[in-house]
């Protein structure tokens, strides 16, 4: 009887083991509160040989999937301001980052969601099979899109990068289309993590440390704690995903969004949970959030985990070993580079304490045919916003700056031809051969501008809203780190602060008043010392 | 006579809170650096390294660290220790002093204020020395004279890297085996 119930148990756990090893990684990670599992689809238990093969299954049941997707940025690279008319959106803003992506499709499409952006000119962005479903969908970390490869991932085992001896197998489409789910902070940051070229480079408060962050860098997403995916505030809606750096809310709703009432604001705000009168035991601080976002103060620095890169200066590039190879120099922490032949000079830095400034929500861009300020600093994206227009919050941002080409002759930014497809033996390439003349050139024929081959270095600068990495409460601003006459809001004007400001009438008054009450005291204690020795 | 006795302990309570309140002041010192924390910190380990009279790094110490792997924040500091054993060794070998081996090794502060700003925070060992003896005077006089080259931070030098310890110690540390003390 008790080998009968040993046996019994032993057969138990053995069928409950091979449930849990059939048990697709999507469902596994889920815990299984998805209602379909997609490895038991029949249109996906087959060999496929291309993303596009893919997506082509996935749009048998999401019939509407890549019609929504055409209409985000993500897919369109491109938005237009209404408010200014610019034409904004990947294929057209220039940075002072990698700067831009016209001749560069092949390598920057690694962070496309489609396939095949060879050219954004002539990239068809009608096609249904080209949207890349796997690339926000893949549970499994397997699929990666490798730049040069024009927004596909390996379907064949490929040296890369090219002449280095390593080696990428190709992705297995069946098992990553079987294993599709939820975007995660893996997928979304496969992108948004990496920005710029590498790990921590653009943002300053979005980077890998984001995957499974500890509590200190992000009380949302602590990964032991209450870990938000991307998406718990970026609530998606047929795949258009809000928050924008191209129209970021300056001042929010002051009301939490709540379900059954018609919202209208963005659900990727603080207020949107929290409020706009979060402090429930210090009720004074909730005076401060009618100027003051919630950043300002929760965020106290950026890139606490790793560091950021805070300036770059492509003047310096294309310096050579003696025998005229690529060469990177370490900086001080020896984790990052401080030169890079392809890129030029740059500068980490950790814990980052802010700029601030206020802002409205309105954005405004130097694009390519705008006059560069060859007097100063070039303005590549300007946040606008005052204390008056009663639509701005002081936020906190990073600012990058760095150095970048221009023409000398129409006085506007230049466009560098960098990278070229995998394999692509392409001599006007930057990376390839280290001309400048050649690189810009190439560069002006994609974007369509004019370039009369004279060109020089200008200062630009970049701003970024701070809205990631919350810190825990504890670690917010204490009240002197913006109270004080040197403290974080020095710079900021438009507003009355306590302590860092005064009013000199005020002031002097105070003081005559002390004064008055000083020589009362000392009246009053004269005339009774006298009269005590006089009745003596 | 009692308006002289009350002169006198006003004049003495006077210049004893004016005293405590400056010795802070007097007994640290703070500068700002050029750099970054981490560059600050290699400039500063080289410096100790070429500087001679038996200097030698002993450990290089990251409290924010701690504090990090605590579930809070803290803006960077690190902490050069550096040590030598020609003038650690007659302050270690005599009793009356012995205690001051509190103060080994020899460490200088690298942190960044809410300001955005690097500093470098050291004793003031040439006060502090006077304190104890001819003994301790002499010999922190000249740890003074060698602090001060260690902190020179010349732009046209290129760049060298931190010198992590090997055998890393707790979340909060850091401390290398080192050499010196």
């Amino acid at each position: 009887m008790k080998r009968a119930s040993i046996l019994i148990a032993l057969l138990a756990g053995a069928s409950l083991a091979a449930g849990a090893e059939t048990q697709p990684a999507a469902l596994a990670k889920a815990g299984g509160a998805s209602t379909a599992d997609h490895s038991r689809f029949i249109e996906l238990q087959k060999i496929f040989n291309s993303g596009p093969e893919v997506t082509k299954a996935c749009l048998g049941c999401h019939t509407e999937a890549a019609k929504q997707i055409h209409r985000t940025k993500h897919w369109t690279w491109e938005w237009v301001n209404p408010e200014t008319g610019q034409k904004l959106g990947k294929r057209n803003v220039v940075n002072n980052f990698c700067t831009a992506v016209p001749s560069n499709e092949k390598f920057c499409a690694a962070c496309h969601v489609g396939y095949g952006m060879e050219n954004a000119k002539t990239f068809d962005y009608g096609s249904e099979t080209a949207v890349d479903c796997l690339v926000c969908h893949d549970t499994t970390g397997s699929y990666k899109k490798l730049p040069g490869l024009a927004g596909h991932p390996a379907y064949k085992e490929i040296e890369y990068p090219p002449k280095s001896g390593k080696f990428v197998k190709p992705v297995d489409l069946g098992k990553v289309a079987q294993s599709v789910g939820k975007t995660s902070r893996a997928t979304c940051g496969a992108c948004h993590f990496l920005g710029g070229g590498g790990d921590a480079v653009k943002h300053g408060d979005l980077d890998t440390s984001l995957k499974t962050p500890p509590r200190y860098l992000d009380v949302h997403m602590d990964a032991k704690g209450l870990n938000f995916s991307c998406a718990t505030c970026h609530a998606t809606q047929g795949h258009d995903i809000p928050g924008s750096r191209y129209t970021p809310t300056g001042k929010a709703d002051n009301a939490p969004l709540m379900r059954g009432r018609q919202n209208q604001g963005n659900p990727a705000t603080c207020q949107s949970c929290h409020g706009a009168a979060p402090h429930k035991t210090k009720a004074r601080l909730n005076s401060h959030t009618e100027k003051i976002a919630c950043q300002t103060c929760h965020i106290p620095q950026f890139a606490r985990a790793q560091p950021t890169k805070m300036s770059w200066d492509w003047s310096t590039a294309g310096k050579l070993t003696p025998d005229g190879k690529r060469m990177t120099i370490k900086d001080a922490s020896g984790h990052h580079d401080k030169y890079d032949s392809n890129k030029g000079d740059f500068v980490y830095e950790s814990d980052v304490v802010p700029t601030y400034a206020w802002l409205n929500g309105k954005v405004k861009y130097t694009l390519l045919g705008d006059p560069v300020n060859v007097n100063g600093v070039t303005k590549i994206n300007e946040y606008l916003g005052s204390a008056d227009d009663g639509q701005s919050r002081i936020w906190p941002l990073k600012v990058f700056r760095g150095k970048q080409p221009y023409d000398l002759e129409n006085g506007s930014l230049l466009v560098p031809h960098t990278a070229v497809g995998y394999g692509e033996k392409d001599d006007s390439a930057f990376w390839i051969n280290y001309k400048w003349e050649e690189a810009l050139k190439a560069g002006a024929n994609a974007t369509g501008r004019p370039f009369g081959g004279k060109f020089d270095f200008v200062a630009t600068e970049m701003s970024w809203p701070i809205t990631h990495m919350v810190a825990p409460k504890a670690d917010a601003l204490s009240c002197t780190q913006c109270h004080s006459r040197s403290g974080r809001l020095a710079t900021i004007d438009g507003v009355y602060l306590p302590r860092r400001d005064n009013n000199r009438l005020i002031d002097t008054l105070g003081w005559l008043a002390a004064l008055a009450a000083l020589l009362g005291v000392a009246i009053h204690g004269g005339i009774r010392v006298y009269l005590a020795r006089k009745g003596n | 006579m009692l308006k002289i006795i009350g002169s006198f302990i006003a004049g003495v309570v006077f210049t004893g809170i004016l005293a405590w309140n400056m010795m802070g002041g007097l007994m640290f010192n703070e500068r700002e650096s050029p750099f970054g924390v981490e560059e600050t910190v290699a400039r500063i380990q080289q410096n100790i390294q070429t500087t001679g009279k038996g200097w030698a790094l002993s450990g290089l110490r990251n409290p924010a660290a701690a504090v990090k792997a605590d579930g809070g924040n803290a803006l960077p500091v690190m902490m050069v220790e550096a040590c030598s054993t020609k003038y650690s060794g007659p302050i270690l070998n005599e009793d009356s002093v012995r205690f001051l081996s509190i103060l080994m090794p020899c460490k200088i502060s690298i942190y960044k204020k809410n300001d955005g700003k690097v500093y470098i925070g050291t004793m003031n060992a040439g006060l502090l020395g006077q304190m104890f003896g001819p003994l301790v005077g002499g010999i922190m006089k000249q740890v003074a004279e060698d602090q001060q080259k260690f902190l020179v931070m010349d732009p046209s030098k290129p760049t060298p890297q931190i010198q992590y310890p090997k055998a890393a110690g707790g979340s909060g540390g850091g401390s290398g085996g080192g050499s010196g003390c």
